[in-house]
């Protein structure tokens, strides 16, 4: 008898932990994190908050021509990181729209690709709409002074094709993989 | 054997006494303006399909089938609610950006594509929710729709 009630007591403890209901609370998740930089952050940040974004961004393409969904995930955590601790107050006012427009959305995919390791179908999905917002973030004056390439691979999800960014002018399709390494082209080159 | 009975008798105490730890659930009385379907304009067949297939783990009313009484696959049910949630929510789809409503979009179409919505968990025993090819059809042509009608804007 004494088991049984030891039993129970121990069953009452593990158990109400598990009592977490869902409440409608109305509100959609989680609202975006404005990311307020710490003191402690590097300087590099203060000359451009969005360097380390498109730093991270390229890792992942890179990851992604070589087929490596670990790396890739790796990448991307680095990436919702990168994006969470951007200080909208340290952006040009049309950079901030831009980034304010982008940041859920590309956190979303960098979260994903992230948890995504060992389906890189599922990665590159998402990589393919997260290079249409970081490119729209270079473009509104967040190139971090180095020169990017924006390129173009017709033949990516059925013939619709995809977009990347790359800090290399000689073609690495992050599409294809090492199955087709150079198919693609220059659309337009960033400065 | 006494041992086991023990263990036994404990095993069924424990059954018996989990089943009273329920989880909140998902049911609410509002009305959500920012509703998908208040958003875009979709045929009534589309909207069906959508509450039959999707609104269970997608909305902030599951229409909880028997075996959510019983624990603990009410919680695991809950679980899957809540990330379900998190992951897209049609009643406050008005509420996300622009660009994340482009998003949600493209996934809901690729993941009836890849037939990996609804999962597969839960159409075994949801069998009205699994989506025939012209259901599916339907559902992916209003997504190319409402995807071009956006971008126009």
């Amino acid at each position: 008898m004494k088991t049984a009630i030891l039993g129970m007591a121990l069953a009452m403890l593990s158990f109400s932990a598990c009592n977490s209901g869902i409440k409608d609370t109305g509100d959609t998740g989680k609202a975006i994190d404005t990311g307020q930089t710490r003191s402690t952050t590097k300087t590099v940040e203060a000359l451009s908050p969005t360097k380390r974004i498109v730093t991270e961004y390229l890792s992942l393409k890179n990851a992604l021509t070589k087929d490596d969904d670990k790396t890739a995930a790796q990448t991307g955590k680095s990436l919702v990181e990168a994006i969470s601790v951007v200080n909208k107050a340290s952006l040009s006012t049309k950079q901030s729209k831009v980034f304010t427009d982008i940041a859920d959305d590309a956190k979303e995919h960098a979260e994903h690709i992230g948890a995504n390791a060992g389906n890189i179908k599922h990665q590159r999905e998402h990589f393919e709409a997260l290079s249409q917002e970081i490119y729209d973030l270079v473009k509104a004056g967040g190139s971090p002074s180095q020169k990017l390439y924006y390129d173009n691979c017709p033949m990516y999800n059925n013939g619709k094709g995809g977009n990347w960014l790359s800090e290399t002018k000689e073609i690495q399709n992050p599409y294809l993989g090492i199955g087709m390494p150079t198919c693609g082209s220059i659309k337009e080159e960033l400065n | 054997m006494v041992r086991v009975r023990h263990g036994l008798l404990v095993l069924a105490g424990v059954l018996v006494f989990i089943q009273f730890i329920r989880p909140a659930r998902n049911i609410s009385m509002k009305d959500y303006p920012a509703d998908i379907s208040r958003l875009y304009p979709m045929e009534r067949k589309v909207q069906g399909i959508l509450r039959t297939s999707c609104y269970d783990c997608h909305s902030n009313n599951t229409n909880y089938p028997w075996y959510a009484q019983i624990q603990p696959s009410g919680w695991w049910l809950a679980s899957h609610i809540k990330k379900g949630k998190e992951e897209l929510n049609f009643n406050e789809f008005g509420s996300y950006s622009f660009r994340r409503q482009q998003s949600k979009l493209k996934a809901i179409s690729n993941t009836i594509k890849d037939g990996t919505m609804p999962i597969s968990s839960y159409t075994l025993i949801h069998k009205n929710a699994r989506l025939s090819k012209a259901e599916q059809d339907l559902i992916l042509n209003w997504i190319e729709e409402t995807k071009d009608n956006l971008l126009k804007n």
